[in-house]
């Protein structure tokens, strides 16, 4: 196995004649954290509509693990392992937290949820792996609660667990952080350098002081397309990041 | 949970249907047409309470089962068990094709679109009176019979009914408690997430629409059967309200809320239809007074009835009326 998880060549995204997307070159190293920061309209969202098959690429290529995946539909991807939380929090509201995460996890096999005689508690691989989560979440607690019940920063690390229910190797996290207090914000900042010590994550994010804090590469993107990527130290110098989109911002570390 | 919901609750409520209706009831055919409708309507409650799809194709699959029995038994002598196969085989076969069409559109379009498959195959039957006996229906459709006698009685064939009843609800209440079941709820919640973790919501759609196809049909052929008729009416779209008014009366939150309401509607219109024939007028303030105030239908009032007698002060968070949809 290459040490690349997951790869892009000249991506493009066109919404009728407006390119969302283009030309986008990605290397994602296996288990690393890798960040896209970029203005608003920088196509950052896009990219993770395009990565995940929600929308199709209308040029360019996308490979996982080496392989070819531009035309597999977001179902299949998700068995190739390739998951996503969302930017606004979208989960099972009247189902209690496990039962998302069992759901989640039984994404995996599908085919198997489609026998109408196969009880739920039949998969324990499953239920394992929904328990797993909640501990790594710590959310045990409140595991029983409807997930529409939960606090807000409760309910964004549930967002993230969602992805991690699928024993994904690239998690792609859109904003995990939005809308969160300064208490919920450090929880998610240690639950996302958790998950990088074993999958390969990819995250998009506006609080620069989780992007240099925990990212080891940073991808800027503005206009649809790649502006700069390197190292947090080095985008950080870059004098046309600075110039573009990040002014001062980007000297404040703290979280 | 309520522990009303709980499965061998539900399938315990089911049997004690079938055997105090026989104690309370004089007619045995309004007995018998109570245990057929809860069958179709428990299978229109697993769209519409399970998915969250109101179809008004219902009657579509019914009228299909009255008509592969009203042709099977009345031309050929194709045994009973065989001809109920059969027809819940058509159902399945005929709702995948309109569920398969009909849920590539959403909300109100996929309505429209079950509405506009009901009136399609109305008129499909009514122009092949060849085979459908169009405005006439099919007459003389036999009553089966078991060991050799047959079950003219209306009690006998209450019977047989009662039986094909709980299997049947049996296997609806194992569809929902499955994995599969299960699935569909998260579908109805949220069916963006459950495509992006990894199901295929349209396959799980489609499915229950041929379960939902194949109970409606089965039902639909053991009414040919009670009534002696495979009538036109079956297949009207008129027969697809009936379901859905029966199943939002009842309560989409449980299946044995679907038999409570057919019970419900069956005897209302029975008690109402001899004292004023303009009863359909009453119907539809009961429905009013069901949309405005018991949004949960009749079960809920079941589920809360239960809370105030048995859990009084304990667990009121379970009591959330705002998660009702």
């Amino acid at each position: 196995m290459t040490d690349i998880a997951l790869q892009t060549h000249g991506l493009g995204v066109k919404y009728g004649t407006f390119h969302a997307l283009a030309d986008v070159d990605l290397r994602i190293r296996r288990n690393s954290v890798h960040s896209i920061i970029g203005p608003n309209g920088a196509g950052k969202t896009t990219l993770f509509h395009a990565l995940t098959g929600r929308v199709r690429a209308s040029s360019g290529r996308i490979e996982l693990d080496g392989r070819d995946i531009t035309n597999t539909s977001d179902d299949d991807r998700v068995r190739l392992g390739i998951a996503r939380s969302f930017q606004v929090t979208s989960l099972f509201p009247n189902l209690s937290l496990r039962e998302n995460l069992r759901l989640a996890a039984q994404g995996r096999t599908p085919w198997q949820a489609l026998a109408p005689w196969r009880r739920a508690e039949s998969n324990r691989e499953a239920l394992a792996t929904a328990d797993e989560v909640i501990g790594r979440l710590a959310l045990g607690a409140v595991a029983n609660r409807l997930a529409g019940e939960l606090s807000h920063g409760q309910q964004r690390r549930l967002e993230v667990g969602m992805a991690m229910a699928s024993r994904p190797r690239v998690i792609l996290l859109d904003e995990p952080t939005s809308g969160m207090g300064i208490d919920d914000i450090e929880a998610m900042k240690q639950l996302i350098r958790d998950l990088g010590r074993d999958h390969t994550v990819l995250f998009i994010e506006h609080n620069m002081g989780i992007v240099m804090n925990i990212s080891d590469m940073v991808t800027v993107m503005r206009l649809g397309r790649k502006l700069v990527e390197g190292t947090p130290a080095e985008v950080r110098e870059d004098p046309e990041v600075q110039r573009a989109y990040l002014g001062n911002m980007i000297t404040g570390d703290i979280a | 949970m309520n522990p009303l919901d709980k499965p061998p609750v539900q399938l315990g409520l089911a049997l004690l249907t079938v055997l105090v209706l026989p104690l309370v009831l004089k007619s045995g055919i309004l007995a018998t047409e109570i245990l057929i409708f809860a069958m179709v309507v428990a299978a229109c409650n697993l769209l519409l309470g399970y998915t969250g799809l109101l179809s008004f194709g219902q009657g579509i699959f019914f009228g299909i089962g009255t008509y592969a029995a009203g042709i099977c038994l009345t031309r050929w002598s194709i045994p009973v068990p065989v001809v109920l196969g059969g027809a819940a085989l058509l159902g399945a076969l005929t709702a995948t094709l309109v569920g398969w069409l009909s849920i590539r559109r959403q909300g109100v379009y996929f309505v429209m679109l079950t509405l506009a498959f009901s009136q399609l195959f109305y008129f499909v039957a009514y122009t092949f009176s060849d085979l459908t006996g169009g405005d006439n229906g099919l007459l003389g459709v036999p009553r089966p019979s078991v060991g050799g006698t047959a079950l003219n009685t209306p009690w006998a064939y209450y019977t047989f009914v009662a039986v094909c009843f709980v299997t049947v609800f049996a296997l609806l209440v194992m569809v929902t408690q499955s994995t599969f079941g299960r699935t569909l709820i998260a579908i109805r919640e949220n069916e963006g997430r459950a495509a992006a973790i990894g199901f295929p919501t349209r396959l799980f759609k489609i499915e229950a629409f041929a379960i939902s196809g194949a109970v409606t049909a089965f039902s639909g052929a053991l009414h040919a059967m009670l009534i002696g008729v495979a009538p036109l009416s079956n297949i009207e779209y008129h027969t697809s309200e009936l379901i859905l008014i029966m199943t939002i009366i009842g309560g989409s939150s449980s299946l044995f809320g679907s038999v409570l309401g057919a019970g419900f509607y069956l005897l209302l219109a029975d008690a109402l239809s001899t004292v004023w024939p303009r009863w359909l007028l009453l119907l539809g303030l009961v429905l009013v007074t069901v949309a405005l105030f018991l949004q949960r239908g009749l079960w809920g009032l079941v589920e809360r009835g239960y809370d105030l007698i048995f859990r009084r002060g304990r667990s009121i968070d379970s009591e959330t009326p705002a998660k009702e949809h």
